[in-house]
């Protein structure tokens, strides 16, 4: 019998380069590894420590936008949501994190497809807009719907449109931005009207849902990014759980990225 | 100067008294590449039982202030599940000189008694068995048979025949002097306290829990000075030795629980927080003995000067 493979997430010491305000509750967290960037894969995420917040003892799991394995600097997008991402947008430059990673398993971009759909909403836009440039650079014609609450939470649109081929819509709730409305709506839309090899998605579960559920109808391969509250990000605690058709999985070390058709959504 | 460590944990032979707590620590082979895992007297598997349980739904933990709340509610592969996929591991460890507990679960005295048989049949590199009565997320409304010492005692007189192995108890953090009674005349061989604290942690915008049950249980540095005294209760309630458990951050933290009458230490919610916190723990706990003079920790058991 083998022995099962251990995360390949390790503990680095990382300098924080930048850590800026994006929107009112966005920020941009970009740092410095060398090793870390050259192992981390577009899909994966790290969990991250910050010291003196007794609200927040476990890491924060975060996904990262843009990664240059050249410079060692890899880009990471979170919003402030509580205390523990509040105490870390309090680090500046210059000072260290502890970083684990790279955890979990990233998008699968090796498919051979010519046309890809890519569909976010909120926070899930980060691990997204890593697929997108990803697909874009390997030639693949990539539209992408990308979706937020309202104007001041979508970031990183200019820097897609020089990047992908396709179309870029955006949507906010609250019609500040972009069409009005929830991202599922145009990309349902699109889904329907256009012929796609691959479609990625990450953001709230009924959004995810109505994707994959769509993809699947239409015989479309179909990538979800799950997101769970998470302790330790490599297996050990069984909290992140998501259930699947072949019984319970973890986002952590089965995940974060799923095949649509093989969760089972609520 | 070296300081002897080594330690027997109710006939468990454990080369120093660093554990880990179940639940936290996996199967122990999540943790290879973070620390060369046998370095650990012992590691304590996640409770598994005779067959396979989902666990319950998603939010299964939140943070809280100085720790954690979870309610995994004891996912598991089965006994079959866990000899198939970290059995190779598990006995390779051992041969590495870390003891191998395998925390023991189930719903009813039948459902402990088929899953020690199980244990017994497939894996003979176990070093003890760990009968959790007392995981606050699996009964209705709280934690279950080890809440009184008549059923604590029933699951333990009803799976003591089954085994020649080591049996230890995770108890639960509530009447822990009689029930600890109750577990030695039932034929525990060592105890383990304690098991998270049922708690609550409320979203009062979406007046939700912030986990899906209302309940779950509180785990990480705001349980130890509990658990130091839990422990400290039970060691003057029985002579059984006990593995200590709670919120351990350091080699004093370790420290403490010996000093309250612990053989051995767990390591929980912090290797969560700080995966390779165990060899760091470990030399902390060594200086310490070495500190107060002594060239055995277990001189240093139940040594509180008060």
């Amino acid at each position: 019998m083998a022995i099962p493979t251990p995360s390949a997430g390790r503990l680095h010491d990382v300098r924080v380069v930048e850590n800026s305000v994006i929107g009112e509750e966005l920020r941009k967290l970009v740092i410095e590894d060398a090793e870390l960037a050259r192992a981390i894969k577009p899909g994966q995420f790290v969990n991250i420590a910050v010291s003196g917040e007794p609200r927040q003892l476990t890491r924060i799991p975060l996904s990262f936008a843009e990664c240059d394995d050249e410079l060692g600097l890899i880009v990471l997008v979170y919003a402030i949501i509580g205390p523990g991402t509040a105490r870390l947008a309090e680090i500046g430059p210059g000072e260290t994190l502890s970083v684990l990673g790279p955890l979990g398993n990233g998008w699968r971009l090796a498919d051979d497809a010519k046309r890809a759909l890519l569909v976010s909403g909120g926070t899930g836009t980060v691990p997204v807009f890593a697929a997108a440039l990803a697909l874009a650079s390997s030639g693949v014609a990539v539209d992408f719907v990308v979706g937020a609450r309202t104007r001041d939470l979508l970031w990183g649109l200019d820097e897609l449109r020089a990047h992908i081929s396709g179309d870029l819509i955006a949507t906010t709730d609250d019609g500040s931005f972009g069409e009005a409305g929830f991202a599922s709506e145009p990309a349902l839309e699109l889904l329907s009207e256009r012929s796609y090899d691959a479609v990625f998605t990450c953001g709230p579960e009924p959004l995810m849902k109505a994707i994959s559920n769509k993809a699947a109808e239409l015989g479309v391969s179909c990538q979800v990014s799950m997101e769970r509250t998470m302790a330790c990000g490599f297996g050990a605690c069984s909290t992140c759980a998501v259930r699947t058709t072949s019984g319970m999985k973890g986002a952590c070390m089965d995940g974060p990225v799923f095949d649509g058709r093989e969760v089972v959504w609520s | 100067m070296s300081v002897r460590l080594a330690v027997d944990l109710g006939g468990i032979e454990m080369k120093n008294p660093l554990n880990t707590a179940s639940g936290t620590y996996g199967f122990g082979w999540q943790f290879e590449g973070l620390y060369d895992v046998s370095c650990l007297g012992a590691i304590t598997t996640k409770g598994c039982a005779a067959e396979p349980w989902d666990g319950n739904e998603p939010d299964r933990m939140a943070d809280v202030y100085g720790g954690m709340i979870n309610s995994v509610g004891l996912q598991n592969p089965g006994v079959r599940g866990l000899v198939a996929t970290a059995g190779t591991y598990l006995a390779d460890l051992s041969a590495r000189g870390t003891a191998v507990i395998c925390q023991v679960a189930g719903h009813s005295v039948e459902e402990y008694v088929a899953a020690v048989e199980l244990f017994e049949e497939l894996a003979p590199w176990a070093a003890g068995l760990e009968i959790n009565i007392s995981c606050p997320n699996i009964a209705q409304g709280g934690i279950a048979m080890g809440s009184t010492p008549e059923g604590a005692s029933e699951v333990i007189r009803a799976v003591r025949p089954r085994t020649r192995r080591p049996l230890l108890v995770k108890m639960a953090p509530a009447r822990v002097p009689e029930i600890a009674r109750a577990l030695e005349a039932a034929g525990a061989d060592a105890l383990t306290l304690i098991n998270s604290i049922p708690g609550m942690a409320l979203d009062v915008h979406t007046r939700r829990s912030k986990i899906s049950r209302p309940t779950g249980g509180l785990s990480g540095p705001l349980c130890h000075a509990i658990a130091v005294r839990m422990v400290w209760e039970a060691a003057q309630a029985v002579s059984l030795p006990i593995c200590g458990v709670g919120g351990v951050r350091s080699g004093e933290d370790a420290a403490e629980f010996i000093l309250a009458g612990a053989t051995a230490v767990s390591i929980g919610s912090q290797n969560l927080y700080e995966p390779d916190c165990a060899p760091r723990i470990l030399a902390e706990l060594a200086a310490w003995v070495e500190e107060q003079g002594a060239t055995d920790v277990n001189e240093l058991r139940g040594a509180l000067l008060c």
